[in-house]
């Protein structure tokens, strides 16, 4: 899953992840607040189908990346394990950085855009077998 | 005795003032009882004596001549005008009096009649005045309605640079900057008109005017003192000139925070849409290639290579202004700094063949990261900046300065630097090299002198073209 407000970046991240035939179906939001009303359907109603990694922006309006962070929390905590959140951004803020590695939901904080390496790279760490979830 | 004599004694015996009454030729006619007291004569000892009897003989010389005068215009007024008058009793012993004159018509011709009033008690009151204002710590000044200053004090002296005696008898208007003094009189007047105890200004910003002509901002309390004749205002007087730095410190403070804020959100937003066209230029690349010819595809590289460019160069503005943000002064060795610097540059210094003699360097209090980054500017330019053909060698050492601060500095015999840059190099985003020569954003200085500057020091360079340059800096941190 995608969640980012800035559309030239979803459609760049989308065709990589594509190249690199690295999933079987993208789900792109646009803004926090989609991204988090969908992932709590899903955990309603079809607790098997959820996205196995999440690539999450942090400047977004309304609710950003930190907030999000905040609502995902409240998800059913199994259904959380599910999930891998690698969160994306512009600068290499140290700040963000900071923040980040205390957040324990999050896996990890990248720098954009994301690229074939990058994807390889996060799937052999935290996706054992890829393809077969 | 005549009835109205028997009034005219009684009302004089009554009053609380020393009272004579002297003819033309300056004999005493007259005293009461309360002269008597006062003096320490009988009215027999009195009574037909020149009324020199009762003054200071230092006077004596001058008294009958202005007594003549006055009997030539006589008028009711105070004696002395303005002068400092003094009485003398019987005992020779000398006090100071405030004197009455009031010129009296009698069948025995014009007389006067002198009021005299002992004012010791006053004067003494007025002494320990003039001793309060002189030990407050304040300058402080005091004025009449006509806006002469009467009294200063010591603390006046220091701060406005004047002796006390170029300032009594003069207008308060010699102290206040000609910009502003030119209303003051004005409204002088309307402070006298309602005066009260309060600041002077209003909110306006005050200056004050030292005998050097320099100017000071400061803080202005008025008190009216009634005394006696008038009313009169002291002014207390703070040079605020401390405080004024410290609000601009504050306001600098505030504004470097914006600054910072700003140039954060600057270089994330635009790092945003510079991402994008370097995304897409990729995409063209990797999915159009078939399409482009070799021309579009080489376009294509230089829009590519500009990105990249800005990309860095909003990356350096940023890590810019982060240097030296929430960071702690910490004992730092400077030998390890060095250590570790050189290690980062292990394979730039092996490829380049540098020799590098390095001396023994203090421990300070540092800004660790920067202060690592400092050098690390320093080594890596020395050794981009070296000359062909010749074996780079760098010397970095430490030594104290006249003012017992540590100067360090970083030399090499690379290609220097001609004297008309020595200022520019350290401003950001200046290159002396063109791209092909050696690659840089312009950062590097700027960030040496941000950084010595965080620890109070200073760097300059010294240098000859085609000899080397050498780069001093100062730390002053303690």
């Amino acid at each position: 899953m995608l969640i980012d407000d800035n559309r030239d970046d979803n459609f760049f991240h989308k065709r990589v992840i594509l190249k690199s035939a690295a999933a079987q179906s993208i789900v792109i939001k646009e803004s926090g607040e989609e991204a988090i009303t969908h992932l709590k359907t899903s955990q309603h109603n079809q607790p098997n189908n959820h996205p196995d990694l999440i690539f999450l922006d942090i400047n977004m309006p309304r609710m950003n990346g930190w907030e999000f962070i905040e609502e995902y929390k409240k998800l059913d905590k199994d259904f959380q394990k599910k999930m891998i959140i690698i969160m994306l951004t512009t600068s290499d803020n140290p700040d963000d950085k900071a923040l980040a590695s205390k957040e324990e939901v999050l896996a990890e904080i990248r720098t954009k855009p994301l690229t074939k390496e990058m994807l390889d790279e996060v799937i052999s760490r935290y996706c054992s077998l890829p393809g077969e979830e | 005795m005549k009835h109205s004599e028997l009034t005219f004694q009684a009302i004089v015996e009554a009053t609380p003032n020393a009272i004579i009454l002297v003819n033309k030729e300056g004999k005493i006619a007259y005293a009461n009882h309360q002269t008597e007291k006062l003096f320490g004569f009988s009215k027999i000892e009195l009574i037909s004596q020149t009324v020199e009897i009762l003054i200071p003989s230092r006077y004596h010389k001058h008294h009958p001549h202005l007594r003549n005068h006055f009997f030539t215009e006589p008028e009711t007024r105070a004696m002395g005008s303005g002068r400092e008058l003094f009485a003398m009793r019987k005992d020779k012993s000398e006090f100071p009096v405030e004197v009455g004159l009031n010129p009296l018509t009698t069948i025995d011709g014009t007389m006067v009649l002198i009021s005299i009033i002992d004012i010791t008690a006053r004067k003494k009151a007025e002494e320990r005045f003039k001793l309060v204002v002189e030990s407050a710590p304040n300058a402080m000044i005091l004025a009449n309605k006509d806006g002469e200053i009467t009294l200063i004090n010591a603390q006046t002296e220091k701060l406005f640079g004047y002796h006390r005696n170029e300032l009594i008898g003069n207008q308060l208007e010699i102290l206040i900057p000609k910009q502003f003094g030119e209303n003051h009189p004005h409204l002088r007047e309307s402070y006298f008109h309602s005066p009260s105890v309060r600041s002077m200004g209003a909110g306006r910003e005050l200056f004050a005017l030292r005998k050097d002509g320099t100017q000071f901002p400061v803080e202005i309390g008025l008190n009216p003192i009634e005394t006696d004749q008038e009313t009169v205002v002291l002014a207390s007087i703070i040079d605020i000139t401390e405080r004024k730095k410290h609000e601009v410190l504050i306001a600098l403070e505030s504004k470097n925070k914006e600054l910072e804020q700003f140039n954060y959100i600057a270089s994330h937003d635009l790092q945003e849409p510079l991402r994008t066209v370097s995304n897409y230029i990729q995409i063209l690349e990797e999915d159009f290639s078939d399409k482009l010819d070799p021309e579009a595809k080489n376009h294509l590289q230089t829009i590519s290579r500009a990105t990249v460019r800005m990309s860095m160069l909003v990356r350096t503005l940023l890590e810019f202004s982060r240097l030296g943000k929430n960071n702690k002064l910490v004992s730092v060795d400077c030998n390890e700094v060095v250590k570790n610097v050189v290690s980062d540059l292990n394979s730039l210094i092996k490829t380049s063949g540098t020799v590098l003699i390095i001396e023994h360097l203090p421990v300070i209090q540092a800004y660790e990261t920067e202060f690592m980054q400092l050098f690390l500017n320093l080594i890596n330019n020395a050794i981009k900046f070296r000359k062909k053909d010749t074996q780079p060698e760098i010397k970095i050492g430490c030594s104290l300065n006249s003012k017992g601060h540590h100067e360090f500095y970083v030399s090499d015999n690379g290609k220097g630097i001609e004297e008309h840059h020595f200022d520019r190099i350290f401003q950001i985003f200046q290159r002396l090299n063109t791209d092909q020569e050696a690659e840089g954003y312009g950062i590097g200085l700027a960030n040496c002198k941000k950084i010595v500057e965080m620890h109070g020091g200073k760097i300059w360079v010294e240098s000859a073209p085609g000899i080397g340059s050498t780069f001093r800096f100062t730390v002053e941190t303690i």
